[in-house]
């Protein structure tokens, strides 16, 4: 009877807790949108399945091995870890407060040498890094999963667009104003008093609104790595939502007339200009932004890589094979963040709105910047593809052309719309220089 | 107190950052714009005109030949036939 006791009180069922079961529900769901709705599935499978891997109870696959201690070690070791993070623990309280006293130390800001040495304590008793955790440092919390996906972007991406019209970049940075006015808003929101976030935290739900999941997923690893779990959730989410979001903005904004629009044959590009242009590109990084250099370098080396043709097997490695095995990494390791105790917030609402009104206004903005540089301009330029600027490539694209052939069968605005959203993408990963720079 | 200079914060952040992003974007167009000129000027791209133009010159001078050789096949074994 008493090893039948001790099998239910090791068992799952007995362990999960209420935020575990809604998390693994979460979880699933995730599943269900990207399998079922096709909702950027190359993402939300990997993070759903780690969302519901970082849930299962006792397992602690996205726990430390210090955390893991503190929630299952004897007292002994809790007192010698309470030590070694200098940390008084109350003598006459339960060993459950202590539990919970070193869990909520570990899980705050900690210097890295007393993390470290709360780890090797319980190490040395026999406890491990969970996996999920193993891959979150390796990937993430090191920077360098978002930036081969860059890589990888950047040799995907054609600049011919941009370079037969160069001035659709102002398009793409009308359209970070999005960034910037979520982080207005989410600042707003803590001044309210309705969320508590830092101004560290809102810029990195501010990225939300560059529509670009590996840049909002390295500026928020960088300025608020507890929040990175909703970010990432919410940006990708966002990025499959462009067909749904963007749509009625866009006809708002424009009238039928400046809809069918049409925009005049794009001038070829030279090889010698695509070759040439990450370099340039890397050149004014170097000279005036050197905090967005490990995005936009990675961003530029992708691209050359593409440009020139002699590193064919390179750039084809970046934008197959490589950046296939960094999502499936960057995914499971983004799951592990969907952990219940730090996920189920009332902040996890808020970054989900809030997201979703950056992705709005940059939409807004990138048109009404558009209209106006149709009115300016002497070459006709079609509001629609404004709102290209938001990157979320070619989503963002695809969806112009699409609102566009609704209003005129004949006019095909896909590759104009293709320079704003490239230009998106520099610009976002300006903006997110200037928050790291600001505040990192 | 402490609401107002987050806010303030946030907005000094907000005009900081829109500003350097068209700063950036601007000098981007310019250099980029430049630099498409410079090419366009310097190093015209010398290779791929000809080649279309000699392929379509080569088609109608072909055609030419072979009208004149069996215009001439077809001469001579009229003349032997008889």
């Amino acid at each position: 009877m008493e090893k039948l006791l001790t099998l239910w009180y090791g068992s799952g069922l007995y362990n999960l807790s209420l935020g575990q079961g809604v998390m693994v529900l979460v979880g699933l769901g995730l599943l269900y949108l990207a399998i079922a709705k096709k909702f950027e599935p190359l993402l939300l499978v990997p993070i759903g399945f780690g969302g519901i891997l970082a849930n299962i109870p006792e397992a602690g696959l996205a726990l430390s091995a210090a955390e893991q201690a503190a929630h299952l070690a004897r007292p002994a070791l809790l007192e010698q870890m309470a030590a070694a993070l200098q940390l008084g623990l109350d003598p006459g309280a339960s060993v459950e407060a202590w539990r919970h006293t070193l869990s909520e130390t570990l899980h705050g800001d900690l210097s890295p040498a007393l993390l470290r040495s709360a780890n090797d304590i319980a190490m040395d008793a026999g406890f491990a890094h969970g996996m999920l955790y193993q891959f979150y440092s390796v990937a993430i919390a090191s920077g360098i999963a978002p930036l081969v996906i860059f890589m990888g972007v950047g040799a995907m991406t054609d600049f011919g667009p941009l370079l037969a019209n160069p001035r659709t970049l102002f398009l793409g940075a009308a359209a970070q104003f999005g960034i910037f006015a979520t982080l207005l808003g989410a600042v707003g929101m803590s001044a309210m008093g309705w969320m508590d976030f830092s101004l560290n935290q809102a810029a990195a739900i501010g990225i939300i609104g560059g529509a670009d999941g590996p840049t909002s997923i390295y500026v928020s690893s960088i300025l608020a790595p507890e929040l990175l779990g909703a970010i990432a959730v919410a940006s990708y989410s966002y990025m499959a939502l462009v067909p749904l979001i963007q749509p009625p903005i866009m006809k708002a904004l424009t009238s039928k007339r400046e809809r069918e629009i049409v925009m005049t044959q794009l001038r070829p590009v030279s090889k010698r200009e695509k070759i040439v242009f990450p370099l340039s590109l890397l050149i004014l990084v170097v000279l005036f932004l050197p905090d967005a250099a490990p995005l936009l370098g990675m961003f530029c080396f992708g691209n050359l890589m593409r440009e020139c043709g002699v590193v064919e097997r390179l750039s084809d490695t970046a934008q197959n094979a490589l950046i296939n095995i960094v999502t499936i990494f960057l995914g499971l390791s983004v799951g592990s963040k969907l952990m219940a105790d730090r996920f189920l917030a009332v902040e996890t609402l808020g970054i989900l709105a809030l997201g979703m009104v950056a992705f709005a206004i940059g939409t807004a903005c990138g048109i009404l910047m558009a209209k106006l540089m149709n009115t300016v301009s002497r070459m006709p330029i079609n509001p629609l593809i404004g709102s290209a600027g938001v990157s979320a490539v070619p989503m963002a694209a695809r969806v112009s052309n699409k609102v566009g052939l609704e209003s005129n069968p004949h006019n095909f605005l896909l590759m104009h719309a293709m320079g704003p959203n490239v230009a998106g993408v520099i610009g976002s990963a300006v903006a997110a220089g200037v928050m790291i720079k600001y505040l990192g | 107190m402490q609401d107002m200079q987050l806010l303030e914060e946030g907005l000094s952040l907000m005009a900081l950052g829109m500003g350097f992003v068209f700063v950036f974007l601007t000098l981007l167009v310019i250099v980029t714009t430049l630099m498409s000129k410079i090419i366009g000027r310097f190093f015209p791209e010398p290779v791929a005109p000809p080649v279309p133009a000699r392929g379509r010159g080569a088609a109608p001078q072909d055609d030419d030949v072979m009208v004149a050789i069996s215009a001439a096949v077809h001469h001579y074994r009229r003349r032997h036939r008889r």
